[in-house]
């Protein structure tokens, strides 16, 4: 089959550590499944001989640099093994190890592996001990490149930016993804991360961001992202009371633009009006969602109506007309 | 409508048998990786338990547990408990690291339950403690042989100060998946009183993101894998009305529902994957919103991620199928009634026959 074929182009130049003259002290300890195991695993001869090696150096507890040397093969075999890299940092720690080549290997690993949640907590750690974080805004924008909404990335970038208060390009960077793909929603709530921690969003901000988001929306109205970061930041306040939003829900309006971000931002300043006792803002309102279900959004047809349902409960009866 | 009955009478058969015939085929797809996985799955290694689940509750949901004879059941019942990390007599610091071990990666004796010694290094894993004794309860255990101090010990010892859980007592990053597999522990073994509650609940709540999905922790984008983790945990601490007001409820229903392409998406803006036909769909199932779903759209991109031949699904049509995704993708089909196929427990993952035998045992441990 061809996995055995890919695992013996993979072992090319792999000296067995049975064969190691070097390793001769070490008896290994094969895995011992019982009589009876279950979801085995079809392991290569290479991966068998390293944990066999492995599992006897965790079982010493020796910590030397041909034990490190084996945690990066057992590494490369498995990087999802959360034991391997914790019996690394502990050997790491034994032999007062220089950190900086460590970052460069967790580095490199990050780059190819950069979905492994091992691989980000190692560096995470390291980056603790050495107490640099000078190259992590560029590690994640590195990742970004390939990925732009690595969810580990912006994860460990947060956490960088927060333990080192590393704010003050932030919105710089984020202003440059946005600009590339506006759809990226990592970017907006990254976004909504710095701005909640630095100068918060005071209604100064607050009308900034507002007339900063509109220019994305005018261009793109079919972007959830920017419509969730809109209203996201009016959370508690109320949309009408923002003038240019108005002004850009009449604009799509009158060009008809289909979007059901743009109707369901509609509804939501209509609920606002009929709240505040405009009654007749009801009755719109149920057009919309009437709009939304039979053309606009089908998919969410339910939804739409129980939207007018529950609108015309807490506000209703409807005026019949 | 035909007027003549042989005639609907064999359409009805055609279609009976096509149902049969990809219930097979899944069948086999988790029988196959119950026995053997193939070597690109090494990296699975250290968590044979969660593919085990897969396997397991696959093939409950297809109503084909009866594939496995009793004496390959109790096989594996064997085989899950050999996996439980218990407590060493002589070293009081063992306590903290019992629950469950993925699988015996470290080297630690298959008997080794029988008189435990503590290996070092070995400690359970939060996440294969919680998929550990929910094959248990799959397979019809009574959780008799689980030393439930000592689990909850376990526990215990992965709670952090801001109310999230860690995988292991060596560390790691902590988050929403390991506050879920905590409940989930919780719940099944019916003691809450390792669990902070209350700080859970505020690490929960601090996590729900100004677009009103959750994050796997506060400030991080919302995401549909930790909105299930976060709701469902709720619900099984009965904390969801308590934590969240109506409004916020209405609007992370709103927040799921706008997820929906044909399949549902992860997060705004990204295409459909096969496992948010769970992850969302189980929420919105919690949150008495399931009919709000297009049905049709979404069975019908679940179908697309179909391994033609060798069954099972992947995230996307013409990937590789893989055991998350075939189950999750069998689980989001179950949501829609999908025929053949028994209905779930949303918050717990498993069939609700695995849901109705836990209720069973409940009283007895
Ligand atoms: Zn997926």
């Amino acid at each position: 089959m061809s996995e055995g074929d890919e695992s013996n182009s993979d072992e090319q130049g792999y000296v067995y550590y049975r064969d190691r003259p070097n390793w001769k002290d070490i008896e290994p300890i094969p895995q011992d499944d019982g009589p009876n195991p279950v979801v085995q695993i079809a392991y290569t001869d290479k991966f068998k001989d390293v944990y066999d090696y492995l599992r006897a150096v965790i079982r010493k507890g020796e910590k030397t640099e041909r034990v490190l040397e084996l945690t990066m093969d057992a590494i490369e075999c498995n990087p999802a093994n959360y034991t391997v890299w914790h019996y690394r940092r502990e050997v790491l720690q034994e032999l007062k190890k220089d950190l900086k080549s460590e970052l460069e290997f967790a580095e490199e690993t990050v780059l190819n592996e950069p979905k492994n949640y091992q691989v980000w907590y190692h560096r995470q750690k390291l980056v603790e001990w050495s107490n640099d974080p000078s190259r992590e805004l560029y590690l994640t924008a590195e990742v970004f490149k390939d990925d732009s909404k690595n969810y580990h990335a912006w994860q460990h970038r947060q956490w960088t930016i927060r333990t080192y208060g590393l704010w003050s390009n932030e919105l710089e960077f984020v202003d440059g993804l946005l600009k590339e793909d506006f759809r990226n929603n990592s970017a907006w709530n990254q976004r909504y991360f710095v701005i909640i921690n630095t100068t918060g969003y005071t209604e100064e901000v607050v009308k900034n961001e507002v007339k900063y988001v509109i220019d994305f929306i005018k261009v793109a109205p079919n972007n959830e992202s920017a419509w969730n970061y809109l209203t996201g930041i009016l959370k508690g306040g109320r949309i009408s009371d923002h003038e240019p939003v108005l002004k850009l829900i009449d604009s799509l309006r009158s060009q008809h633009v289909p979007s059901p971000f743009l109707l369901s931002t509609m509804i939501d300043v209509y609920e606002e009006e009929v709240a505040n006792g405009k009654k007749e803002s009801l009755e719109k309102a149920v057009k919309i969602c009437e709009e939304l279900g039979s053309k606009i959004d089908p998919v969410r047809k339910r939804y739409w109506e129980y939207t007018s349902r529950r609108l015309i409960s807490a506000y209703g009866p409807l005026d019949s007309t | 409508m035909s007027l003549f009955n042989s005639n609907s009478m064999s359409e009805v058969d055609a279609v009976k048998e096509e149902e049969e015939f990809v219930v097979k085929k899944h069948v086999r797809y988790f029988s196959r990786c119950l026995d053997i996985l193939p070597t690109q799955c090494q990296s699975l290694d250290a968590n044979r338990m969660t593919i085990l689940f897969f396997c397991l509750s696959g093939l409950d949901v297809l109503d084909n547990l009866s594939v496995i004879d009793d004496q390959r059941g109790s096989e594996i019942i064997e085989w899950i408990y050999s996996q439980q990390v218990l407590p060493d007599q002589s070293d009081e610091s063992s306590l903290s690291k019992c629950g469950f071990r993925g699988s015996s990666f470290l080297g630690v004796p298959h008997d080794n339950s029988k008189s435990p010694v503590s290996y070092p290094y070995d400690c359970s894993h939060i996440a294969m403690t919680y998929t550990a004794l929910s094959c248990l309860l799959i397979l019809g255990d009574n959780l008799s042989r689980i030393n439930k101090p000592a689990v909850l010990t376990g526990i215990k010892a992965l709670q952090q100060p801001d109310g999230s859980f860690c995988s292991t007592v060596e560390q790691s990053e902590s988050d929403m998946r390991f506050v879920y597999c905590a409940c989930c522990v919780s719940y099944i073994l019916n003691d809450w009183s390792v669990v902070d509650v209350s700080l859970t609940a505020d690490y929960i709540k601090k996590s729900l993101a100004y677009n009103f999905g959750f994050g796997q922790g506060p400030s991080l984008e919302s995401h549909g894998g930790s909105t299930y983790c976060a709701v469902a945990s709720l619900v099984l601490m009965n904390k969801l009305e308590s934590t969240l007001t109506l409004r916020e409820i209405e609007r992370i229903k709103k927040w799921c529902i706008m997820r929906q392409l044909t399949g549902f998406q992860g997060r705004p803006n990204k295409p459909a994957d096969t496992c948010y036909s769970f992850w969302i769909g189980a929420t919105l199932e919690m949150l008495g919103a399931s009919d709000w779903v297009d049905k049709e759209l979404n069975v019908q991109f679940i179908l697309s991620t179909e391994g033609e031949y060798t069954g099972g699904f992947s995230k996307w049509p013409k990937c590789h199928p893989d055991p998350l995704h075939s189950y999750l993708g069998l689980c989001g089909l179950s949501l829609t009634n999908y025929s053949q196929l028994k209905p779930i427990s949303a918050p717990l993952n498993i069939s609700q026959r695995a849901a109705e035998w836990l209720q069973s045992i409940r009283g007895n441990f």
